[in-house]
């Protein structure tokens, strides 16, 4: 095994190491603001019944995030207000997506300078700064689209952010002179250590070729003086690096993202590679440098532009963590039971998964499957549209598993959303493991398994909506989220008219709970007023840094946090158990707050059969079928 | 996904400083000559798009710089390149006499599987110069190192006319192409 490969996440002391900051915001304005926050939020808390802070009753089976005086006072605490600073401008949001525009338009013009057709764009009169035709890019919330480029015509750019993804390569005939590949706000790309481009997100690869040099040409340069690029910041854009052997991965983003969260990116971005050829393409490197990888990934643009697109929606990329979907206990029990049946006839794992959720999972090393494998075979299932027409059998490595050798995958879709992968080591197996689906098939009709999957689906998981505010009706159940409206109190429903019916109580917004033990986490379904694709992205990319946040080396791990900006407050929540990132209105009370945490804790214990793959070996069904 | 399969091809220059490696890599590719000199510093990197015996590919031209200074780059420069090409004005002995420098720091720095075969083109330019009077390599000079180097290809050229330009960068493209195939399989 090439282990100098494997080394090369290790950090050394370079020139810029991860030093993400949260950033500053307009701090002239932030004492008025503080005052007018603190006076809004006196108001609202007059609507508050002080019993519904000191009513809770001692004994409860979880740990309790404890409020006194609205102060937190367990743990080490840590409270961020940061302050919305654009509040005296009005709307906020239209005040800096006007701003964008102007900048927009002032930066056309800048680039209007002739570019040389074939060349990269740095040769001669324009120097050899690589960065510096990306200076600056729009800040619009579409990464993928560009809002400012009217001059090209109403198509470029017009799609609204509310159109669904569109898999695929996309302005694949745009080169580093093309004004809108400049303004594209993530980049990702793949390339060789010989500086040869394997894969870019935007934009044809031969045509990047000197772009791509040039990103080896800095890697390479820096290697040579015994150091590592980790990190260039150039303005707003981040440019990072990582270094697998003799595959090089850069991302150049000016989306504001942590650079952990981008590096992460990067990381599964190479793994998606791995699955895909294992890392036995090193070996190719060594025997000939000048290999070029582009023929042995043909076809698999898809693939990673998926995984791309999942950074901006997909919780597990940053969780580490998988996602169930929510099914009442016995129906995932019964699936768990026929696979586990399979599985003891020599299939190393078997999935069974409905979009990017887990039906059930068992393995003959379960423990050994890893969040991020599943994230990666998953996103290689879901975005290959052949595996949808028929069943398949396709060699695939899992790079926490063995990044060197390859595994055989048998893919079969029972329907539009639902799918099985078997895994095995025997390249000669699928005829057995074909067998091992129709048994199974069997059994998920029989058992009405795939009905349920399909109306967990329209009834959705965990609605705020449902959560009560009063400790002693507990929501028992995830759906159907309408019939717990009856058991709203009063006090509950004079909240909700605080927050005029949106969200949850105390407003509450959304929230993400993780379980450390299984490796799994639950997210709320989205409601209003987190209704837009771009809101829910925002939303994710918020989750995003304050989970970076929350984990930094160095200062953390934290236990708690409160934070609010402008858009919202983000209470997290960190114990040995588990992790709960919510989100509530920006103007919604810390004590609240806090007391709706532990309302959401409480009610996914309540719910965790239903929502989590929990561990117990399924017998019943055996027995039954003895 | 189109099956049409693209080659790329990644082309090393060097030489001295000054004998217009940037320029005959700029009448290729943009056609377009300037008599000012700009020092190249560290490299830069131009692609060209090239069609040959009905297949489609890239060529992407590192154009380094000839100071002394810049030589420390090295590996990282060299590493995985298809072809060399080795410049030197016609008007300038020295630039004659450092190709063999060039030619071994190359092959000490890429380390190419197959050094004896690896594939190299010489360019003399500049020999627009005063009508060829200042010229002080003479041809015969030339084609003689080149073939003591194992037949090395050789152009005499003007990239401020453009002529053999696209002759030489043709065989470059095409050698490059040759080594490229048989290393693959």
């Amino acid at each position: 095994m090439p282990s100098n490969s494997d080394s090369s996440s290790s950090s050394s002391s370079s020139t810029s190491s991860g030093e993400y900051q949260t950033p500053k915001r307009n701090s002239t304005s932030i004492d008025q603001s503080l005052d007018a926050i603190e006076n809004q939020l006196a108001s609202i808390s007059m609507f508050q019944p002080d019993s519904l802070l000191e009513s809770e009753p001692e004994p409860e089976p979880v740990p309790e995030l404890e409020v006194s005086k609205e102060e937190l006072v367990n743990g080490s605490v840590n409270v961020i207000e940061e302050l919305p600073a654009k509040n005296e401008e009005g709307e906020s949001l239209k005040a800096s997506s006007s701003r964008v525009w102007t900048n927009a338009s002032e930066e056309v013009e800048e680039m209007e300078a002739p570019p040389s057709p074939s060349s990269s764009g740095y040769d001669g009169g324009r120097g050899s700064s690589a960065t510096s035709g990306i200076e600056d890019a729009n800040d619009d919330d579409n990464d993928g689209e560009i809002v400012e480029v009217r001059s090209h015509g109403d198509s470029v750019g017009a799609s609204d952010s509310q159109a669904p993804w569109t898999p695929g390569k996309r302005h694949g005939d745009e080169d580093d002179a093309s004004i809108s590949w400049r303004k594209r706000k993530k980049h990702f790309f793949i390339l060789s250590h010989s500086g040869k481009p394997i894969y870019s997100r935007y934009g044809d690869e031969h045509k990047l070729a000197g772009f791509s040099a040039t990103l080896q040409a800095i890697i390479s340069f820096v290697e040579n003086g015994g150091d590592r690029v980790k990190l260039v910041k150039a303005g707003k854009h981040q440019v990072v690096f990582l270094v697998k052997g003799p595959i090089y991965l850069v991302c150049i983003s000016c989306t504001e993202e942590p650079y952990e969260s981008l590096k992460c990116q990067l990381e599964l971005l190479y793994g998606q590679m791995i699955l895909i050829l294992t890392k036995s393409v090193n070996r190719c490197f060594e025997k000939n440098p000048k290999f070029d990888m582009t023929p042995l990934l043909g076809g698999t643009d898809v693939v990673f532009s998926s995984l791309i697109h999942s950074f901006s929606w997909n919780p597990a990329t940053f969780l580490h963590a998988y996602t169930c979907l929510p099914l009442a206990y016995p129906t995932r029990q019964a699936a768990g039971a026929i696979l586990q049946d399979v599985a003891d006839s020599g299939v190393l794992f078997a999935i069974l998964m409905c979009r990017h959720k887990v039906i059930s999972l068992v393995g003959a090393q379960k423990a050994a499957l890893h969040p991020d494998d599943m994230l990666l075979l998953s996103n290689f299932v879901v975005s290959s549209e052949s595996f949808r027409t028929s069943e398949s059998f396709s060699p695939i490595c899992l790079p926490r598993y063995n990044p060197m050798a390859f595994l055989y995958a048998y893919v079969h879709y029972f329907d539009l959303d639902t799918y099985l992968i078997l895994l095995t080591t025997s390249s000669d197996a699928f005829y057995h493991l074909k067998d091992c689906r129709i048994r199974i098939e069997n059994v998920l009709l029989k058992s009405n398994v795939l009905a349920e999957v399909q109306k967990s689906l329209l009834d959705g998981g965990m609605h705020v909506e449902d959560l009560s505010i009063e400790s002693g009706s507990r929501s028992g159940s995830v759906s159907p989220h309408s019939s717990q409206s009856g058991l709203a109190t009063e006090s509950a429903e004079r909240l909700r008219d605080t927050f005029s019916g949106v969200g949850g109580p105390a407003g509450l917004w959304h929230f993400i709970y993780r379980s450390i033990y299984l490796d799994q986490y639950v997210t709320s379904e989205f409601s209003s007023p987190i209704n837009s694709l771009r809101q829910q992205k925002r939303l994710y990319r918020a989750y995003q840094k304050v989970y970076t946040s929350m984990h930094e080396k160095g200062i953390g791990p934290h236990k708690t946090q409160f934070r609010r900006d402008e858009n919202y407050v983000l209470l997290c929540w960190v114990t040995q158990d588990f992790e709960l990132y919510a989100a509530f209105d920006p103007l919604a009370d810390k004590a609240l707050a806090i007391k709706v945490c532990n309302r959401v804790c409480q009610w996914v214990k309540d719910v965790e059969n239903e929502i989590f793959l929990l561990g117990a070996s399924p017998f019943s069904w055996r027995l039954l079928s003895l | 996904m189109p099956s049409r399969r693209r080659t790329l091809l990644k082309v090393i220059i060097l030489g001295d400083s000054g004998v217009g490696k940037t320029s005959l890599m700029n009448q290729y590719v943009n056609k377009k000559f300037s008599n000012q000199y700009k020092a190249t510093i560290g490299a830069d990197f131009l692609t060209k798009e090239v069609q040959f015996e009905d297949r489609l590919f890239t060529l992407q031209i590192w154009d380094t710089a000839g100071q002394e200074r810049f030589q420390s780059l090295g590996v990282a420069f060299y590493r995985g390149a298809d072809c060399c090409v080795l410049c030197y004005d016609v008007n300038v002995m020295k630039s004659f006499d450092n190709l063999n420098n060039w030619r071994e720091e190359f092959l000490i720095q890429a380390s190419p599987s197959d050094p004896e075969n690896f594939p190299f083109v010489v360019l003399g330019n500049k020999i627009d110069v005063d009508g060829g009077n200042s010229r002080v390599v003479s041809e015969k000079k030339a084609r003689a190192w080149c073939a003591s180097k194992g037949n090395i290809p050789y152009f005499e050229t003007s990239a401020k006319d453009g002529v053999n330009v696209e002759e030489a960068f043709q065989c470059i493209a095409r050698n490059a192409l040759k080594s490229g195939e048989e290393e693959e399989m």
